[in-house]
């Protein structure tokens, strides 16, 4: 089903076609990256001359790939007398085996050829197909090739070797081989990538977390033991079990460790968001606190390490703002692009604070909160401060990069994603709905932490007093009486932005919503217009922009329904959140349990299966985050002081659902749900 | 550059113990250990840090954080001309040990010369009061 074969390990990933073949992409990150910068791009095996077919591909997991290939188009390899095994993985480094297998019954030679080239491509480079501005050479040694790329400080060197003799030129590797009767001929292909520091020294031989490429038996020791860590699913629907052990793995394979930070945070997606998001890592970190809550606090920490601290327009910046998005590669540092690290996003300030108070609500690690005092503080206060832009009471945002900021600094950050009901685009400063909500769940949760853990009742009152104004402002502004739902965003001039939209899911969860005014948006997030019976998608059919394959404009993503789930459950309304569970779920059959970032807004009754968005990004964070979250949803599995609730509602037809080992400040609990009718199908 | 420290950097270490209480208000502790260079020549700044505090000197020693770079790139740095985490990532300069302690310091770097308040300028593009 798809083109591409990718393998990774934390941010160091390569992709490549199914024959296992790197050509030089402008447009589409083929090749070995690593800390943003393409240290391979191109990679073509020839035997004789004649590019290899492939016979299967085995990609099981998801730092190891192997490749069994014969010589020629398809239409005679059924006699063929010769075929090759490319044996790959990745781990800090990449590795190739290459064997070349004689079928015949005598001795034949052979021109083995590996083409090779590294053009150290800046991720944003290939996104914008701009040119190097420094100077890349290759230099021929003994079985080995050396790519050097230098401008002024910044260095970066490939370094290919071969275990058998090579001849080897500037372009790459040939062997001449001989090869028995019903034998075979091996070389092993190692691929080193090199970040050189200021002293001539690997600058990631000074990190804290080692220097050696971990061995992939170390990172799939490491992978098993975060799932044998996770709790342990028993149940009856299979997709489930499945999504939930691929997310399992994919969220362990997207740790890194970060160059300059010394520890693992999260990557967001494959291929073009393998580096922090403030954004996605905290909605990650929220969907994986009640099954992995020891990989979270690293995150936290390094966001409020990197918490904004003085106006730069460039980056976006303003004191107390949390990142939107930390890049390491040479457009970063020679400042063609803001990621050293860029803060366009409006939203990640007060999903830090919830993410903060979330974090202790299971754990009970006081010591953590009491240690980010200082940087929860300060995002709370930005919230009013600099986030309130237009002094109205609302966070607003508008980029002061117009050339390579982000005009939308919302989760929904393309061009057109906020739009007026007929397509229109209002102007700048907007103000998006779930960010009003975001802010008014952070007050509440900074007055939780105030009362709890900082010992401030005052603040805890101040806080409370202006969540309530908040939302009684909201409430009046946002909402579309005659539509019976809330507004997208506010524009500059305080008008409603009045496009139906999936953001209005969002609100539910922060728990912004009247009580009166629940049941219209769940009934519209349910409805027709915005749920195509896999999920809801993020515009309604029937708007001016709306277009099934439009990234933020009628695709459904699966981080966003699952926050959307979440947020009905808090208003009561279980049977809705079972229908997205169920819907999302399906989905994530007909992609092998990993759910990409995005699919297709088709309605289920028209496609039968789930369209995959055309360069949506897998694995995604927050997509493999998912079913963890649907899972909590669906148990029902909420802190409340020192004890878990467990109020499962299983949608129908999907049987038992069982979660051991639970961990939190109550040790270990368990949770045992089942849907109500007895007759269920068991699903597969 | 004649090999001094340029007057930009002698008096950003000379604000800091009295700028740390505003600036330093996390838990931070460390030392961290500065050299600044011009050609052949360079200069030694030692800071050790704690909450509320900086103490500085002109002493070398083991630190918990190290920092190298040239004098031009630090007198960039302290009067809000050049960024410090975009400099690492080109290799201008360089760091090694606590991270956690350069990202504490780097606070004390100002605000690029001429930049505005983004909310007044919002609110005057918008014709709002300010």
């Amino acid at each position: 089903m798809r083109e591409q074969v990718s393998i990774l390990d934390g941010n160091t990933f390569l992709v490549s076609d199914r024959r296992g073949d790197i050509e030089p992409s402008q447009d589409f990150p083929t090749g070995l990256f690593s800390f943003d910068t393409r240290f391979l791009s191109t990679w073509v095996l020839t035997v004789d001359g004649e590019r290899l077919h492939p016979l299967s591909t085995d990609d099981a997991f998801s730092y190891r790939t192997r490749f069994f290939l014969v010589p020629g188009a398809p239409t005679h390899y059924l006699d063929a007398k010769v075929s090759v095994i490319r044996s790959r993985s990745i781990g800090g480094s990449f590795a190739e085996e290459l064997t070349v297998l004689n079928h015949s019954g005598r001795q034949v030679e052979f021109v083995v050829r590996v083409a090779m080239g590294a053009d150290f491509a800046d991720l944003f480079e290939i996104k914008q197909a701009r040119r190097k501005k420094g100077l890349a050479t290759a230099t021929p040694g003994e079985n080995e090739l050396r790519f050097t790329y230098r401008r002024e400080g910044f260095h970066r060197e490939t370094v290919v070797g071969s275990s058998a003799t090579a001849t080897v030129d500037p372009a790459g590797m040939t062997f001449r081989v001989c090869v028995d009767p019903h034998g075979e001929w091996t070389t092993r292909l190692d691929v080193a990538t090199v970040i050189y520091g200021a002293r001539g020294e690997d600058v990631r031989a000074n990190l804290p977390l080692g220097a050696e490429p971990r061995s992939v038996a170390e990172i799939q020791a490491e992978h098993e033991e975060i799932v044998a860590r996770a709790p342990k699913l028993g149940c009856d629907c299979e997709p489930l079990a499945g999504a939930y052990l691929r997310s399992l793995n994919d969220l362990a394979a997207l740790r890194y460790e970060s160059i300059a930070l010394g520890v693992r945070l999260m990557a967001a997606g494959l291929p073009w968001f393998m580096t922090l998001f403030g954004r996605d890592s905290i909605f990650t970190s929220l969907q994986m606190l009640p099954f992995l809550p020891d990989l979270v606090p690293p995150t936290i920490t390094m966001l409020a390490g990197l918490q904004g601290f003085r106006i730069d327009d460039f980056r976006d910046e303003e004191p107390g703002k949390i990142l939107h998005e930390l890049r390491y590669g040479e457009t970063a540092g020679f400042e063609e692009q803001p990621h050293s690290p860029y803060y366009g996003s409006a939203d990640s300030t007060p999903l830090f604070v919830i993410l903060l108070d979330e974090y202790e609500r299971w754990t009970g690690d006081t010591a953590l909160v009491r240690q980010l005092e200082v940087p929860a503080r300060g995002a709370l206060e930005w919230i009013d401060a600099y986030g309130d832009l237009l002094g109205t009471g609302y966070v607003w945002y508008r980029t002061r990069n117009p050339e390579t900021g982000l005009a939308n600094q919302c989760w929904k950050d393309s061009w057109d994603a906020i739009s007026y009901s007929d397509g229109r685009l209002p102007g700048f400063p907007r103000a998006t709905c779930e960010t009003q909500g975001y802010a008014y769940d952070a007050k509440l949760r900074g007055a939780r932490l105030a009362r709890t853990v900082w010992n401030d009742p005052a603040y805890a009152e101040r806080l409370e007093r202006e969540a309530a104004e908040l939302k009684e402002r909201f409430n009046r502004d946002f909402w579309l009486p005659d539509r019976e739902y809330y507004a997208l965003a506010l524009d500059p001039d305080g008008q409603p932005v009045d496009a139906l939209s999936s953001n209005i899911g969002h609100l539910l969860w922060s728990g912004i919503v009247d009580a009166d005014k629940a049941g219209p948006v769940a009934a519209h997030l349910l409805g027709p217009r915005l749920f195509s019976g896999w999920g809801v998608r993020t515009l309604a059919d029937d708007q001016g922009r709306y277009n099934p394959i439009g990234y933020h404009v009628g695709t459904v993503w699966p981080f966003d329904n699952a926050i959307i789930a979440w947020g009905l459950w808090r208003y009561g309304f279980r049977e809705e959140a079972g229908r997205i569970c169920e819907g999302i779920l399906s989905a994530s059959r007909h992609f092998g349990g990993r759910l990409p970032e995005a699919f297709a807004g088709y309605e289920r009754d028209l496609t039968d299966y789930p369209v995959e968005y055309p360069t949506a990004c897998s694995p995604q964070a927050w997509s493999a985050g998912t079913p963890l979250l649907l899972l909590r949803v669906m148990l029902g599995l909420e802190p409340q002081g020192e004890h878990l609730i467990i109020d499962p509602a299983v949608p129908a037809g999907m049987g038992r659902v069982e979660l051991l080992d639970i961990p939190g400040r109550w040790g270990l609990v368990d949770a045992l749900g089942r849907s109500r009718t007895a007759s269920d199908p068991v699903r597969r | 550059m004649t090999g001094a420290t340029t007057e930009a950097t002698e008096r950003f270490f000379a604000t800091l113990p009295a700028r740390a209480p505003a600036v330093l208000r996390g838990p931070v502790r460390g030392t961290l250990q500065l050299r600044i260079t011009t050609g052949n020549h360079s200069e030694h700044w030692r800071v050790e840090m704690a909450p509320g505090s900086a103490r500085v000197t002109r002493e070398t020693g083991p630190a918990d954080a190290y920092w190298f770079g040239s004098a031009d790139l630090f007198d960039q740095l302290v009067t809000g001309r050049a960024h410090g985490i975009s400099s690492m990532l080109r290799n201008e300069s360089t760091f090694t040990g606590d991270v956690v302690l350069f990202l504490a310091f780097r606070r004390f770097f100002p605000t690029r010369p001429g930049t505005r308040d983004p909310r007044a300028v919002a609110r005057e593009q918008t014709g709002r009061p300010a």
